[in-house]
C-alpha cells in the first residue's frame, strides 16, 4: 500500500457521496454496496450526477437522500459531498476528480484512472496540492488471493528469477450503455485500457513498478485492441501478459522461480495453487479480511464476492478519510499503471494473430492503427 | 457490390469472423447489427460503426437496415426466438426494399440422417427431439412458404458442425481431452460433418456477390470426409494431450442420463418463462460461473483422470453415417471452401494455443515473431 496519508479530521459519519457518472459501472457494480453503506450508517449518497437525466433518476430510487444533477459543480454547491465517486467514461475523468479535488473533497475514481497519463499526473497533482484523498478503484487489491500471492512473493516463496505468464481474456459482455468503451477517443483504447489496467495492477502489486519492453496489438483503422500482448519486465520478475476482449483465454497468472511456482486466477477471489519445486500442487487458503465498518479495531470479514470487495474497498477509502489509513490504491500508483499503459501504446505493434494466413495477416498489419497513423504522418 | 451489406449476430463467432473477413477483403461495406452494444466488444478492433437494432421487432430491425441491399441473417440466441427472429427479418427485409436475405439455418433440420441423398429441398424433419432443432425446422418452413411470392431473394444455407479457430466444438474437445474426459462413440468411425467458418464466410460472400442469386435450400458443407477419430486424435496432437486417454465408448443406441432430463426440463414452455425473467446480466453471470467452473483447475487435471460427460447430442453426432450433399451450391455459386481439413486443423491448433489451451505451459507467441 501507499504510505500517503491524510491527517484524520473531523469528517462527519455518515459521509455524504456522489456519484459523477451513473452508467452500468454503478448500476451493475456501485449501487448495492453503497446500499450497504447506508444501511450501516457509513456513508449517504446525496448527489447522482450524469447529463442524462433518465439515469439519475432510476438509480435515486435506490438512494433516499440522492438528488439527481446535470453536473458536478451544481451538486457540489447543493449538497457539500465529502466523497465523490467518479465512474463516468475514462477520458472525462481526470476533468471531473480534478473539480471535486478543487471543491475540497475526496475522490474514489474508477479505473482506468484516465486516457492518458498528462491526465493521470494533472490529477495527482491536484489530490497533492488539495490534501484531499485520491484512490483509483482497482477492486482486485481486496481479493484475498492477491493477498496471499503477494505474502508468498515477499516471503520469498517463489525463490528468485520470477518469470510469469498472465492471460486474462473472454468474449466482451460488460453490459456497457454506450459506445464509449469502443473509441480510442473516448477511452484510450481497448483491452489494454480495460481489463489491462486491472491485470497490469496485480502484476505491479505482485512484482513492483511496471517496465514495457514491447507490446502488440489488434487494432485496426480506427478501431481498439481486442487482443494485446506486452513484454513485461519489473524489479523482481519478467514476463508475458495476454489480454483479449474476443477470445477466452486460459490459465489465469501463471510465475515460475527457482524454489517454486503459483498459478493465480484473479477472477476468481480463492484461487491461488502453489507448488515448491520438485513438489505437488496444492491449493492455498486465502482468507485475507478487511474492516467492514470504520470502527478502529472493528469485525473484519473475508470477501466472498467481486461486489463484496467494492464494498471494502469503499470502506477502506471511508476509513481513509476518516481516520487517515492508506487507500488500496493511491493516484500515484494508479499513475504508475496509466503510464505502462500509455508506454505499451507508444510502442505498439501490429499483433500476430497466429491462425490467420499470411495474406490476411499482412492485410492486419497494413490496416493497423499505428502503421495507417505513420503513412498520415 | 451495389450497396451495404447489414450483418445481423455480429456479435457471434461466425459473425465476427465474416465482419473480418469482409473488412480485410474491402470489397463489402458492412453494417453490423447488434442488439446490445456489448457485442460490438468482440469485434472492437475493426473501428466499425454499429447500428442497434433488435431482430425479434421488425420495427427496430427496420431502422437498422435502412440502406442495407442485403440482409445476413447470423442470429442464433434463444430457441423460443428464432422463428420470431427470421419473420421480423424477413418483415424488414421487405419493407426497407432490400434484395437479398441469406439466411443461417443449420443441418440439425434433418436430425440424425439416415440416407446420403437427402435433397436441398427436402423439408425438415417434423419431430425433432432439440428445441433448437425444432424452431430452425420451423424458421425453415416460414421461408418456404414465403419465398416464391416475396420480393427479397432469400438464400438459406445449411451447414452442420461449425469449426476452426473460436469454434466451441474445438474448444470442448480440447478442455475434454486435456481434462481426460473426452470419448469417441463406436471407436470414433462415425462421419464429423465439418465446416471450417471461412469456408462458411467465403460461401456466404459467394451469395452476396452473386448478380441475382436465386432463392432456395442449400447444403454446404467441407470438401472431405472426416471421422470423429480424425478430430479428436488431430486435436490431441496439436494441444499436446495424450490420445491414449480417450474413453472408447461401444457404439449403439443412446441411454438418458440425468442432463437429459435437466434438457427436456429446458424445453419446457414453464422453463422459457422463468428465463425470461431472469435479468440478462444475472443469467450471463451465472453462464460465466459455471463456466469457470468447468474450465478451472485444467492444470491442475491429471490426464485421463476425469470421467466422460456423455450427452446424447454429442453421441447422436458421432454416430452419423452420413453426409449433406453438396453439389447443388457449387453448381450455383461456385465451390468455395478454402480451407481443406488440414489447414483447418492447424488454425484451430495455434488458436488453442494462443488461448492457452495446452498441455504445456507454453507461453504466448513471443513478441519478436510479431515483427517478423
Amino acid at each position: 500500500m501507499d504510505s500517503r496519508t491524510v491527517a484524520p479530521d473531523e469528517r462527519p459519519v455518515p459521509v455524504k457521496i456522489a456519484v459523477i457518472g451513473c452508467g452500468a459501472v454503478v448500476e451493475g457494480l456501485y449501487r448495492r454496496a453503497l446500499e450497504r453503506l447506508e444501511a450501516r450508517g457509513l456513508a449517504r449518497v446525496v448527489a447522482l450526477i450524469d447529463p442524462n437525466a433518465a439515469r439519475t433518476s432510476a438509480l435515486a430510487r435506490h438512494f433516499r437522500s440522492a438528488r439527481g444533477f446535470a453536473t458536478p459543480d451544481d451538486a457540489f454547491a447543493a449538497t457539500n459531498p465529502g466523497l465523490a465517486i467518479v465512474t463516468s467514461p475514462a477520458a472525462a475523468h481526470a476533468e471531473h476528480t480534478v473539480s471535486a479535488l478543487a471543491a475540497g473533497i475526496d475522490v474514489l475514481c474508477e479505473k482506468p484512472m484516465a486516457a492518458h497519463r498528462g491526465d493521470a499526473e494533472r490529477m495527482v497533482a491536484a489530490a497533492r496540492g488539495s490534501g484531499r484523498v485520491l484512490a483509483i478503484g482497482m477492486t482486485r487489491r481486496m481479493y484475498p488471493c492477491l493477498v496471499e500471492a503477494r505474502s508468498l512473493v515477499a516471503r520469498s516463496a517463489l525463490g528468485d528469477d520470477l518469470r510469469f505468464v498472465y492471460r486474462e481474456g473472454h468474449v466482451y459482455d460488460w453490459p456497457v450503455s454506450t459506445s464509449a468503451a469502443f473509441r480510442r477517443a473516448t477511452a484510450g483504447g481497448g483491452v489494454l485500457v480495460d481489463l489491462g489496467s486491472h491485470v497490469l495492477d496485480v502484476v505491479a502489486a505482485l512484482f513492483g513498478t511496471l517496465e514495457v519492453n514491447a507490446y502488440a496489438d489488434d487494432a485496426e483503422a480506427t478501431g481498439v485492441d481486442a487482443n494485446a500482448l506486452i513484454d513485461i519486465a519489473t524489479p523482481i520478475a519478467t514476463g508475458v501478459v495476454q489480454l483479449s476482449w474476443s477470445q477466452p483465454l486460459l490459465g489465469g497468472l501463471h510465475v515460475m522461480g527457482s524454489a517454486g511456482e503459483l498459478i493465480l486466477d484473479p477472477p476468481r477471489l480463492d484461487s491461488l495453487m502453489y507448488r515448491s519445486r520438485g513438489g505437488t500442487w496444492e491449493k492455498v487458503a486465502c482468507k485475507a479480511t478487511w474492516p467492514r465498518d470504520l470502527a478502529r479495531r472493528g469485525p473484519r470479514e473475508t470477501p466472498r464476492t467481486h461486489r463484496d470487495c467494492i464494498y471494502y474497498q469503499l470502506v477502506q477509502v471511508l476509513r481513509a478519510i476518516v481516520h487517515g489509513e492508506p487507500v488500496p490504491v493511491s493516484g500515484e500508483q494508479g499513475l504508475g499503471i496509466v503510464s505502462a499503459i500509455d508506454s505499451c501504446y507508444e510502442r505498439a505493434s501490429s499483433l500476430r494473430i497466429p491462425w490467420l494466413t499470411a495474406m490476411e495477416q499482412a492485410e492486419a498489419d497494413a490496416r493497423h492503427w499505428r502503421a495507417r497513423r505513420c503513412v498520415a504522418a | 457490390m451495389r450497396g451495404r451489406v447489414a450483418v445481423l449476430g455480429a456479435g457471434g463467432f461466425v459473425g465476427a469472423r465474416f465482419l473480418e473477413m469482409a473488412v480485410r477483403e474491402r470489397e463489402i461495406d458492412v453494417v453490423p447489427v447488434v442488439r446490445a452494444l456489448r457485442s460490438a466488444g468482440r469485434s472492437a478492433h475493426l473501428g466499425l460503426d454499429y447500428r442497434l437494432g433488435d431482430a425479434s421487432r421488425p420495427e427496430s430491425l427496420g431502422r437498422a437496415l435502412e440502406g442495407c441491399d442485403v440482409v445476413v441473417d447470423l442470429t442464433k440466441g434463444d430457441p423460443a426466438n428464432i422463428l420470431r427472429t427470421t419473420e421480423s427479418v424477413h418483415a424488414a427485409a421487405t419493407a426497407t426494399g432490400a434484395r437479398l436475405v441469406v439466411h443461417l439455418s443449420s443441418a440439425v433440420v434433418y436430425g440424425t440422417l439416415d440416407s446420403p441423398n437427402v435433397a436441398d429441398d427436402a423439408p425438415p424433419v417434423v419431430s425433432l427431439r432439440s428445441a433448437y432443432a425444432r424452431e430452425k425446422a420451423a424458421a425453415e418452413r416460414f421461408i418456404g412458404a414465403h419465398m416464391k411470392e416475396s420480393r427479397v431473394a432469400t438464400v438459406v444455407l445449411r451447414p452442420s458442425l461449425i469449426w476452426g479457430p473460436g469454434s466451441p466444438y474445438v474448444l470442448g474437445a480440447a478442455t475434454d481431452l486435456l481434462r481426460g474426459s473426452a470419448y469417441l462413440v463406436g471407436g470414433g468411425a462415425g462421419l464429423c460433418t465439418l465446416m471450417h467458418v471461412d469456408n462458411l464466410v467465403q460461401s456466404i460472400l459467394a451469395v452476396i456477390r452473386h448478380p441475382a442469386a436465386p432463392s432456395g435450400f442449400y447444403h454446404v458443407g467441407d470438401d472431405e470426409v472426416t471421422t470423429w477419430r480424425d478430430f479428436y486424435f488431430g486435436i490431441a496432437a496439436g494441444i499436446g494431450a495424450n490420445a491414449a486417454t480417450i474413453h472408447m465408448l461401444p457404439g449403439g443406441d443412446y441411454r438418458p442420463a440425468l442432463r437429459d432430463r435437466v434438457r427436456d426440463l429446458q424445453n419446457l414452455g414453464a422453463y422459457e418463462w422463468m428465463k425470461d425473467r431472469v435479468p440478462l446480466e444475472t443469467r450471463t453471470a451465472i453462464k460465466r460461473r459455471l463456466a469457470r467452473g468447468r474450465d478451472g483447475g485444467l492444470v491442475m487435471v491429471a490426464a485421463g483422470s476425469a470421467r466422460p460427460s456423455v450427452t446424447r447430442e454429442v453421441w447422436e453426432l458421432q454416430r452419423t453415417r452420413f453426409r449433406l450433399p453438396t453439389a447443388r451450391f457449387q453448381s450455383e455459386f461456385g465451390r468455395q471452401n478454402s480451407v481443406s481439413f488440414e489447414q483447418g486443423m492447424s488454425a484451430s491448433i495455434a488458436w488453442l494455443r494462443y488461448i492457452g489451451a495446452t498441455r504445456s505451459d507454453a507461453a504466448p507467441m513471443p513478441l519478436a515473431a510479431a515483427a517478423d
